[in-house]
């Protein structure tokens, strides 16, 4: 039986399988122990491949902390991370956008190397619990065959950009940023110039500013649609935002540009990206995102350091390109607009109308939200919602932020027929965007960082709001709760009518779990403003300091005050007056439950927080750069043992010019991919001057280079295949002991 | 020789729905972690209860997950086994068998006379779609080879048919042995005799 990568080869772009295949190599050598194992670890999170919790090897079981034994012993995948335990797989699905083949493909691998469920994150990608290591690179083969990427899924880099679900059939849009959105995940993935990033850097674009849309405010990059006359011409462009964020320092973001246009999006996100890169934190990843740069120079001398380094942006066709492709980004939808009259409606269809769907700016289409409870569902629903999608809206799939499935152009007179089938699959819930439809982090449940349960919380209010959801008031009905598991936000809790995020408190010799509640922060207006932190509460109280704020807002609320201005008036000394009464802590004796967390009956324990990969490690541009070169030296490798030479020579040749280019990108970023160009650069700028020059051999091994770029062989044997596999081993070997010497005087 | 699938599951469906709620197995399976009631190194416990026809609750292990599951409408014990799977096809499906048997039978101890499993039937999923594609070719090209592995595991003779005409789910299929009735423990006792580990 042939490999995946054999079934696949012609399926996959071929940029994409130098990277996988460079990760599979890199798996190899990490096996081995030849490459060190933060550099394996940002690697790995560049790819999407994330840690869970448990895999330092120990876990609580309730009663004593237990060691687990995985069969590969000491081998780690990073910083006290074993190679053999369950890791996440976050895959990116830029702007939310996904076919009904892509669909399947993600039901095929939650199958075959998951648990079977695929989970919505707040950031609109799919993840994969419990995968192992070693499944990843054919997972990622499967994924790129049909198109969808997890580079830079995780670790610091350029994350997966978002956008509003309803771009381009909104009534209240300047005008679609989806292929905006399209064309600078294109144009930023695996770009130079994001690369040497000390932190993770997240974009999001929306389509207007009144609604929740793409939350631009609370992003480090957000793209706001506008358009503007110039020179008698009405132009598109954005409202440039930068330096929004959450996290413990939740930050709005400021304005950059009140009007970038369209030719001039890209250029100025790389050049915002050069800035990031050039100024920004490396050491503390606590003050590593770009907010806190943007904080630090202030928005005026940060805006002009984006000006001068966008006269350094070298001229890329990339940058204007995509514009004459626009007009491609048209949506296909499988039937005609057909308004719909006089069709019998199933049990249940009002209220699911009322709250799951929206009337297009397109006559006779309604985008319809399926209610996706925590995030969660299966591969078999995912086949069969394919099914459905194929029939009623062709590939107009989306996923939200707030972890829901959206499917777009539905045919109005369809909506009865659509909803039955969506019961029969189990995804015709009601209540898309109400109170019920709470968003919630992993947490606890897969998370290395959380302190709290915040799915077991979330499980809990959902079950006792969905009960009595037709007695609760449109006021409270219309509330939003947004719960993370610990102060780090990805349950974006801050921006919730009322959000909730895990702590932990002591009472006698034993830890409680808690949850803070943050109250009146703003979805509307993307993000418009964060909610204030007033008071931890014990976590199985939380259900009832629910009700008791739900109950005093309807009670005491003037006409029409929404939320946050009830919460304001109300005031933070008189809401924590409120709480005081839930927020005594029993103890043990009496009241065991306490002590444990929400859908989990062990005793409550801290101990098995771990070290967060959110961030990767901070690992040099050139420790990333030579890894490269050293996977192409494996391959030249692996294909001597095949007796593939003209394959050695390629390899060898490319690792050779990988490992120059890692020594001159310490010097010159923009030196590019170019071979040419590369050889050229290191020749004037490292051999010119022996800053390679080895003690005894001075510049032999840099000439092993020069002479294979300037003489290819015309015939490849096995000896010279040996003896190139030989000097490439070399050339490498002296571009890190000349990195070593140098290091200091011009690397950072 | 038959390639052994990167994948394999077994499961035992319950014969009624049982008085237990499913999150009362979230305590069960914490329990047999720290008991180490079922074979494996047990890893931690995942509540995907909230989902519709989905695994439940899963028991997470390293070399196979063990689920309280509700998939296709019903409910059973449901064993994948993802790593260390013997080399041969009869092997892998013996221990494959015999650990979701032994776990069904720990269930069955934890509320006697409500939770009743049928061993007479199983469902038998091979995940691994560059091996099983699922389709009727290849159902007929496995039937007998299949039929006589699964006639030795019950001792007897059995129905066997696919789970799924769907190409695009995993290759399963649903066994059902003919005889009259089959006592888990006696079909546990017989598969322990030289099973592989």
């Amino acid at each position: 039986m042939s490999t995946w990568k054999e079934q696949l080869e012609d399926q996959i772009p071929a940029d994409m399988a130098v990277l996988i295949d460079t990760f599979e190599a890199q798996i190899e050598l990490r096996k081995q122990g030849k490459l060190d194992e933060k550099v394996f670890a940002e690697q790995r999170l560049r790819k999407g491949a994330y840690g869970q919790r448990y895999d330092n090897g120990q876990r609580h079981d309730g009663v004593r902390t237990r060691e687990l034994s995985y069969p590969s012993g000491e081998l780690v995948k990073g910083p006290d991370t074993l190679w053999d335990a369950p890791g996440m797989q976050r895959i990116k699905i830029p702007y939310g956008g996904l076919t009904a083949e892509q669909l399947e493909v993600l039901s095929e691998l939650a199958d075959e190397y998951a648990d079977g469920i695929l989970h919505i994150t707040t950031r609109q990608d799919i993840q994969l619990h419990y995968v192992h290591i070693d499944d990843t690179p054919d997972l990622m083969r499967r994924l790129a065959a049909v198109g969808i990427t997890t580079q830079e899924a995780c670790g610091n880099s350029v994350r997966n950009i978002t956008a509003c679900t309803l771009a381009g059939v909104c009534h209240d849009e300047v005008f679609d940023v989806s292929p905006y959105a399209d064309a600078m995940m294109r144009f930023l993935l695996d770009h130079d110039d994001v690369q040497d990033f000390g932190r993770k850097f997240k974009v999001a674009f929306s389509g207007c500013a009144g609604h929740a849309c793409g939350l631009v405010k609370m992003h480090d990059l957000g793209l706001l649609a506008q358009t503007r006359e110039i020179d008698g011409e009405i132009k598109r462009g954005f409202t440039v935002f930068v330096g929004g964020g959450l996290g413990t320092v939740p930050q709005q973001a400021k304005v950059l540009a009140e009007f970038a246009t369209e030719e001039q999006l890209l250029p100025l996100a790389q050049a915002v990206s050069r800035v990031f890169a050039r100024l920004g934190e490396k050491k503390n990843r606590n003050r590593a995102r770009i907010k806190f740069l943007v904080s630090k120079l202030g928005i005026d001398e940060f805006r002009r350091e984006v000006q001068e380094e966008l006269k350094t942006v070298p001229h890329d066709d990339r940058h204007t390109a995509y514009l004459d492709t626009l007009g491609d980004f048209a949506y296909q939808p499988a039937k005609a607009g057909m308004a719909l009259n006089g069709t019998p409606l199933p049990d249940g269809f009002s209220d699911w109308y009322r709250t799951n769907v929206y009337h297009q700016t397109q006559s006779g289409y309604s985008t319809i939200t399926l209610n996706t409870p925590l995030g969660d569902f299966t591969s078999m629903q995912g086949f069969q919602l394919a099914e459905v999608a194929r029939r009623y809206v062709g590939d107009n799939i989306r996923l939200s932020v707030e972890q829901n499935i959206v499917l777009r152009w539905v045919a109005d007179a369809d909506l009865p027929a659509i909803y039955r089938e969506l019961c029969e699959i189990g995804l015709g819930d009601a209540g898309a965007g109400t109170i019920v439809d709470i968003t919630a982090c992993p947490g606890t449940d897969t998370c290395k960082l959380g302190i709290a349960s915040s799915r077991g919380l979330t499980a809990e209010l959902r079950t006792r709001l969905i009960e009595r959801i037709n007695l609760l008031p449109d006021a409270v009905r219309e509330l939003k709760i947004k719960v993370s598991g610990c102060f780090n936000s990805c349950g974006q809790h801050h921006v919730a009518d009322i959000g909730f995020f895990g702590n932990s408190r002591r009472s006698g010799n034993h830890k409680m779990p808690h949850f803070q509640v943050v109250l009146g922060g703003q979805w509307q207006e993307n993000a418009g403003s964060y909610g204030l932190a007033v008071g931890a509460v014990p976590a199985k109280h939380i259900p009832e300091v629910l009700e008791a704020l739900t109950n005093r807002y309807v009670a005491e609320r003037a006409e029409d005050e929404n939320f946050q201005t009830w919460v304001k008036n109300l005031g933070r000394k008189e809401i924590k007056a409120m709480l005081q009464p839930y927020m005594k802590l029993p103890n043990f004796d009496d009241k065991p439950e306490y002590f444990s967390d929400w859908g989990d009956s062990r005793v409550y324990t801290i101990d098995d927080i771990g070290v967060g990969e959110c961030a990767g490690e901070v690992v040099s541009l050139f420790s990333l750069e030579i890894a490269r070169a050293e996977s192409a030296h494996f391959e030249a490798l692996l294909a001597l043992d095949d007796g593939n030479y003209p394959m050695v020579d390629q390899q060898a040749y490319k690792a050779m010019v990988l490992a120059a280019r890692a020594l001159v990108r310490t010097k010159y970023l923009d030196v590019g991919d170019d071979y040419g160009n590369i050889v050229n650069e290191f020749r004037s700028r490292f051999y010119d001057t022996e800053l390679v020059y080895d003690r005894f051999a001075k510049g032999k091994f840099a000439r092993y280079l020069f002479k294979r770029h300037n003489q290819p062989p015309a015939q490849v044997g096995e000896d010279y295949a040996h003896q190139l596999i030989d000097e490439t081993q070399l050339f490498i070997e002296n571009i890190h002991s000349a990195e070593q010497r140098i290091n200091g005087v011009i690397v950072s | 020789m038959t390639i052994v699938p990167n994948r394999l599951g077994v499961k035992f469906n319950l014969k009624r729905e049982p008085a237990l709620a499913a999150a009362d197995i979230v305590p069960i399976f914490q329990r047999w972690i720290q008991e180490h009631t079922v074979d494996g190194m047990l890893i931690d416990v995942i509540d995907y209860k909230h989902v519709p026809e989905g695994p439940g609750v899963i028991l997470i292990a390293d070399e196979g997950d063990y689920a309280y599951d509700f998939s296709d409408g019903q409910v059973g014990l449901h064993y994948i086994r993802k790593r260390n799977l013997p080399g041969i096809l009869s092997d892998a499906l013996l221990l494959v068998f015999r650990l979701a048997l032994a776990a069904a039978l720990c269930l069955e101890d934890e509320a006697p006379g409500d939770i009743e499993f049928d061993f007479s039937s199983a469902k038998i999923s091979f995940l691994d779609r560059q091996n099983y594609r699922n389709e009727q070719s290849l159902y007929a090209a496995l039937q007998d080879e299949l039929s006589a592995i699964l006639a030795e595991i019950y001792g007897g003779d059995v129905a066997l048919e696919r789970a799924y005409d769907d190409p695009r789910l995993s290759f399963a299929l649903r066994v059902s042995a003919q005889i009259d009735s089959v006592d888990g423990h006696k079909l546990l006792a017989r598969l322990s005799e030289g099973s592989p580990k």
